[in-house]
């Protein structure tokens, strides 16, 4: 079997073998390229300034797709079989005659860049972007600042930055494609995700499996072997020293795994879709779960980042999760003896725990659309509106049916009943918790401000809300009241427009 | 023609968007270089019993490891007071003191090491708050008091004199600098003891002295450069001398390069930060809102040792006043001791929460009168012509006079710029609406008045060296280091000029000890001030000389030499008085060498006219203010707190721009970093004193989509700073402290769900959560109170 990883690094084959091939791929590009305009800031995929491009083929073309990535928390091995452009090789991307980047000329130009120090993770994001939008127009404003979300800059208040992504000149913009030909790395590429490969050091198994029997052996005979697709939380542990894994599955090379399939009441999610391809696809499919999808993580994170792993990870302040649970969405398990459906309200056993088997991997997440006489209604705080773990999270989904009009209030909604509530909170237990209490509370009740009130007050009951870095356990608590009461009042006059 | 006051490129602009640009991680290894790292006290307080490295030491690819004893030189320095120990021997006085230093060949050779090292400590019981400290009456210096007038008199009758009065408290937070490069050093040792110590620091003198002192050998044996650093924010002001040390110690015990590089999440828990204040007031003010009495009592929570906490809280106290006379004040100021890192320097320097201070008290006598406090602000500013006291309203508490005041046009502008008054009544008939079920608006326009120079008047001094080279090109170097700001442009820029050349002939070098000596640090906002003047002062008598040689050349035809009239531009040199030949800098340059006329010089420059008495509070310490005034508008959902910036206009008296593009940079990034203190930034301990917000996932900077929408910056046209450099104002810090506006726009918002004459109260940061518990708490919540909590776990 194979026994090293795969790499181009600016154009450059890579035969990465041994330890190297466990490292930080910010580490790998500066300590073993030298190419040290990475940095290195958090190691924990929260600053952007170690942003790279990865190059990935494309599904039907003989071209490479490349999107920015956090290289802290990309182990090198993940990422066998990829091209990652630095933003050391970004500069030939340019048909101008500064040899830059015309990201790169538009930064130098706005004064975007103060100390220097989180500007190659800006220019590395914006130069995304630009590959992203294929067109000559520039980047949509509303575009521009969620694509950044995922880079801090401590110096320029972010104006600056704005003006010169406002700014780039797409004319002279060579796109990556052409600079780096495909037809001398594809094949390469193609072969190498096509294949396992196996890496024994004296400290460390590593294996990558291509289909998934295969996958499920290896799990079974390593029990609490650490399996890896997106590695955003993974990343994080391991640089932080939390884990030290000695035994460790890379999955991202499992066949026919990325795929999202869309029917008219379904969105099946296979294992390995990233979360920046599920946003894509719940864009229209679940427009109130996109509303969420926007502010998790950050692009850097969701283009890595995959639900399965999401899920997997099991935080209870996951933003993905709650949704998931009221829409009473299932995930299959497979095994070596088959798949299994299990519904994610059924998916969690405690703090972390889940009841996959020592064999099984979560290979697909089927996910019901709300239907026409659904509302769906989702809800993130977290110390800082964007890029920023969650505080409190909350999904409601209320099935609502119209009675006659009675003598009315004036608050406009007394005509609509409840005909089944689903209610789910995250960061208020040590799972993200459905609350049954609420849920029968609300049901068959006419939707009113007083209900809500009451409802909130319930909801407080049914959860345990803890003190920590993030918040107060009072906080949180008054967000569990509040929030049904929000929802109330954001209804408005939309409510009438469910059928 | 010239390039000062043109909007020139950053000069490092090129490298940082290429990812050219070095910094102290990127040089590349040296031969049998080693890697420092420390193992600290993992408690707070506590009496050290024993240090056991044995085991540590065994673990190969483990170098040398230390312990304080084998600190060659001396173990203690302080920027003011030598209270701190590089390494702990007895006593450890906040969590993370370092006690042993190790070299490693490996990253994994140091991490085994670092979990092999057995430290037994005796706990001591441990201060972290400021009412801890009061309590405990624990504080690192004696009280600070600056006074004038009659206080106690105007309080005691103020009921007579129908004046109001209000007695509160105002919680003020710290702030983490969060540069993007944490602390950083690279020791590389030389022949016969030197040593040269690559830093990113703000101050390479005082890493040069701290070095020498801590190694043992004498000044001029110990260089210490910087290129650059990935942001400072005063946070290298004086501690970037630690790993600096540690790294020398290193590299002079084993004669190896050594390199130190703090993990983000070391540097946030082990370095000092912005002080953390709390205000105790009481103020007099009559019916429309004129202060006439301040009685304030300010706290900061210097850590654990001094380091620049008397001078931070100095300056906290030199802006109690803001842009506000206050005939009669005594505010009176005390450092606490505690068991945190030792509290630092940050942009700002005390000013911002001197300033959070009166803002607040304005925003609260707005409340009690039911008053906008834009008229508050407007009526109590120097020079209000609708003051009680004017004419007599120009004189700081500290007896400095606002010379060339702007404060009332300025405000008067930026409330015409912004729109104010009408955008006043649509935010209240907002509160008013129907819409203010789920959320309020808030709106204030606050100003700012900072007094630029070191307010230690010794350290008001520079030094340049310009050296010309025989093809006419210039290196200059000075003690300015450069951290994103732009000072090596802006000199860069005056130096080009001054001598009549292209910009790109020009060259600043590596800030370095060896060529600048005894300098003062980048800080106090002064940098291009005070090292900008230092090198004129050595490009005009440069010049003079030059003109000497060219005199003969370029004189017009039967006319007599007159160096006076010769002139210096875009790389020509010619005789002003008519057409004679002309000549190139470089062509004169090479003149003046063939004729032995020295080509580098030595510039100095020492503020003139600045004098502050310490002991009676009382001088004229500052060259001159630079001011500005900010008017910003917040969104507040009141289910749960969030809050929205949603325009932002920002006027700037900078006098006359150096480099607009940069000098616009200093202050958009100094407003969000202001608001950044103000909104989403907490620092959270645990109950043992461990910072729990240590990493950006849980220590929240503003974030690009918290940059309001409507963002609106002008330069207030000021023209007569003949004092300063190019009639331009320092820019560095006074921008910070408009972020104020957008927590004072929180507070207004917060006032409309407060019944008539209630205070809502709002400490510092103005976190989601505390918005929302506040506002649950005032008369009328949108909301009521939550059901009884349940136990947490």
């Amino acid at each position: 079997m194979r026994d090293f990883v795969l790499l181009f690094v600016n154009g450059c084959r890579h035969e990465i073998r041994g330890d190297a091939a466990f490292l930080p791929l910010s580490d790998y590009v500066r300590c073993h390229c030298r190419l040290t305009g990475t940095k290195i800031v958090c190691s924990e995929g929260d600053c952007g300034a170690c942003a790279v491009l990865l190059g990935t083929p494309a599904l039907n073309a003989d071209r490479v797709d490349y999107r920015p990535i956090t290289s802290c928390i990309a182990m090198v091995f993940q990422l066998d079989g990829a091209h990652i452009i630095t933003v050391e090789g970004l500069a030939k991307a340019t048909r101008s005659a500064d040899h830059m980047h015309p990201v790169q000329h538009a930064m130098v130009a706005c004064n975007g860049a103060q100390c220097g120090f989180c500007t190659p993770g800006f220019v590395v994001s914006l130069a995304g972007m630009c590959e992203k939008t294929a067109s000559k127009a520039a980047i949509p404003e509303g575009s521009l600042r969620l694509g950044l979300t995922g880079n801090l800059c401590r110096c320029t208040g972010y104006e600056q930055i704005l003006d010169a992504a406002r700014s780039i000149n797409r004319a002279d913009l060579l796109p990556l494609n052409e600079v780096y030909p495909p037809a001398e790395m594809l094949p390469a590429m193609r072969d190498a995700s096509a294949t396992p490969f196996q890496i024994q050091t004296p400290n460390k198994l590593l294996y990558k499996p291509t289909d998934i029997p295969s996958a499920c052996k290896f799990k079974q005979q390593n029990p609490g072997c650490t399996i890896i697709a997106g590695g955003t939380d993974i990343g994080v542990l391991i640089n932080k020293g939390k884990i030290d894994p000695t035994v460790l599955m890379s999955v991202g090379g499992l066949k026919d795994s990325a795929g999202i399939e869309e029917t008219d009441t379904h969105l099946t999610v296979g294992m390995l879709a990233t979360l920046a391809s599920f946003e894509a696809a719940i864009q229209t499919a679940i427009p109130e779960l996109h509303q969420i999808m926007i502010r998790h993580g950050s692009p850097l994170i969701r283009n890595a980042g995959t639900l399965a792993g999401n899920i997997v990870n099991g935080s209870p302040i996951g933003d993905t999760m709650p949704a998931l649970m009221v829409l009473n969405a299932e995930v299959e398990l497979t095994g070596l003896s088959g798949s299994r459906r299990v519904s994610m309200n059924a998916f969690y056993t405690g703090y972390r725990k889940n009841v996959l088997a020592p064999d099984e991997l979560l290979t697909r997440i089927i996910i019901p659309k709300p239907k026409q006489d659904e509302i769906l209604r989702l809800y993130k705080v977290s110390k800082r509106w964007d890029l920023d773990i969650s505080t409190f999270t909350a999904a409601f989904l209320l099935g609502i049916k119209k009675s006659a009009p009675t003598n009315g209030n004036g608050n406009g909604h007394d005509n609509l009943i409840i005909a089944e509530a689903r209610v789910a909170y995250g960061g208020v237990g040590p799972v993200i918790l459905r609350l049954p209490k609420t849920e029968a509370f609300l049901q068959n009740k006419s939707l009113s401000e007083e209900l809500m009130i009451e409802s909130g007050e319930i909801a407080c009951q049914e959860i345990v809300p803890i003190s920590d870095v993030r918040s107060s356990g009072e906080y949180r608590s008054q967000l569990a009241q509040n929030i049904p009461l929000k929802l109330f009042y954001e209804l408005g006059t939309s409510a009438d427009s469910v059928h | 023609m010239g390039v000062v006051g043109k909007s020139i490129p950053h000069e490092s602009a090129v490298g940082h968007v290429t990812g050219a640009s070095q910094f102290i991680d990127d040089m590349p290894p040296l031969h049998r270089e080693l890697i420092v790292d420390v193992v600290g006290s993992p408690i707070a307080h506590g009496r050290i019993v024993s240090i056991d490295i044995e085991a540590a030491e065994k673990i190969p690819g483990v170098a040398r490891i230390f312990t304080a004893r084998d600190i060659p030189g001396h173990n203690t320095f302080g920027p003011v007071a030598k209270d701190e120990h590089l390494l702990a021997d007895q006593q450890v006085t906040f969590l993370g003191d370092p006690i042993v230093l190790i070299a490693a060949e490996t990253r994994e050779a140091m991490r085994a090491a670092k979990k092999a090292v057995k430290l037994t400590i005796d706990p001591l019981p441990p201060l972290f708050s400021i009412d801890d400290a009061i309590a405990a009456d624990s504080f690192l210096t004696p009280e600070r008091k600056l006074e004038r007038g009659d206080v106690e008199t105007v309080l005691s009758t103020a009921f007579q004199e129908q004046l109001h009065t209000l007695q509160r408290t105002l919680d003020i937070g710290g702030q983490d600098h969060f540069y993007l490069e944490s602390h950083a050093a690279l020791a590389v040792p030389g022949e016969g003891g030197t040593m040269h110590i690559h830093s990113s620091t703000q101050h390479p003198s005082e890493v040069q002295m701290i070095v020498a002192e801590v190694i043992g050998v004498p000044f001029n044996h110990v260089v210490c450069s910087c290129k650059r650093m990935g942001g400072g924010f005063g946070g290298k002001e004086t501690q970037a001398a630690q790993p600096a040390a540690m790294a020398a110690v290193v590299a002079h015990l084993t004669g190896r390069p050594a390199r130190i590089i703090y993990t983000k999440d070391d540097d946030m828990k082990f370095t000092g930060k912005r002080h953390p204040f709390k205000a105790f007031y009481k103020v007099a003010f009559d019916d429309n809102g004129c202060l006439h009495a301040l009685d304030l009592r300010l706290f900061s929570n210097g850590g654990c040792t001094l380091d620049l906490s008397a001078p931070v809280l100095d300056r906290a106290l030199f802006h109690i006043d803001n842009a506000y006379f206050i005939p009669n004040i005594r505010a009176i100021g005390r450092v606490c001791k505690t068991n945190l890192p030792s509290n630092t320097a940050f942009r700002g320097f005390g000013g911002p929460q001197g300033v959070a201070a009166i803002e607040n008290i304005i925003q609260e006598i707005a409340q009690v009168l039911n008053k906008d406090a834009a008229d508050i602000r407007r009526i109590n500013c120097y020079g209000s012509e609708t003051s009680p006291f004017a004419p007599h309203n120009l004189e700081t508490p500290y007896g400095q006079t606002v010379q060339n005041n702007v404060l009332p046009k300025l405000l008067d502008q930026l409330a015409a710029d912004a729109n104010y008054t009408k955008r006043r009544e649509e935010i209240s008939t907002y509160n008013r609406s129907p819409a203010a079920r789920t959320h309020l608006k808030g709106l204030a326009l606050t100003p700012v008045k900072f007094g630029i120079s070191f307010t230690n008047t010794m350290m008001n001094q520079a030094n340049a060296l310009v050296n010309v080279y025989l093809d006419g090109t210039v290196i200059v170097s000075t003690g300015a280091t450069e951290m994103g700001q732009g000072v090596h442009t802006r000199i860069r820029q005056l130096v080009a000029d001054d001598l009549g050349i292209p910009f790109h002939t020009v060259l600043v070098a590596t800030t370095a000890t060896d060529k600048n000596n005894n300098t003062s640090p980048s800080a106090a906002s002064a940098t291009t001030d005070l090292n900008g003047m230092a090198a004129l002062d050595a490009t005009t008598r440069l010049r003079a000389r030059l003109a000497a040689v060219a005199a003969p050349v370029v004189a017009p035809p039967n006319m007599p030499p007159s160096p006076d009239t010769v002139l210096f531009q875009d790389g020509e040199v010619f005789d002003t008085r008519g057409s004679g030949p002309r000549s190139t800098f470089r062509d004169v340059v090479c003149r003046a060498h063939t004729q032995r006329v020295n080509l580098g010089e030595r510039g100095f420059y020492a503020t003139p006219n600045i004098h502050f008495d310490r002991d009676t509070f009382k001088g004229a310490p500052f060259l001159y203010f630079t001011n500005g005034a900010a008017c910003a508008e917040v969104l507040i959902d009141r289910l749960t707190g969030d809050m929205k910036g949603l325009r932002v206009d920002l006027l700037m008296d900078a006098g006359v721009p150096i480099n607009p593009g940069i000098d616009r940079g200093q202050i958009i990034g100094g407003f969000i970093q202001g608001m950044g203190w103000c909104t989403t930034e907490e620092l959270k301990y645990s109950d043992t004193g461990a910072l729990l917000s240590h990493s950006p996932t849980t220590y929240k900077i503003p974030n690009i989509s918290d940059v309001p929408p409507i963002f609106n910056v002008n330069f207030f046209h000021n023209d007569q700073n003949h004092i300063s450099i190019k009639r331009s104002k320092a820019l560095g810090e006074p921008p910070l402290l408009l972020g104020l506006s957008v927590w004072a726009a929180v507070k207004d918002a917060l006032s409309y769900a407060a019944g008539k004459n209630e205070i809502a109260p709002l400490s510092l940061p103005a976190t989601n959560e505390q918005i929302l518990m506040r506002l649950t708490k005032l008369k009328t919540p949108a909301r009521p109170a939550p059901a009884p909590l349940q136990s947490t776990p």
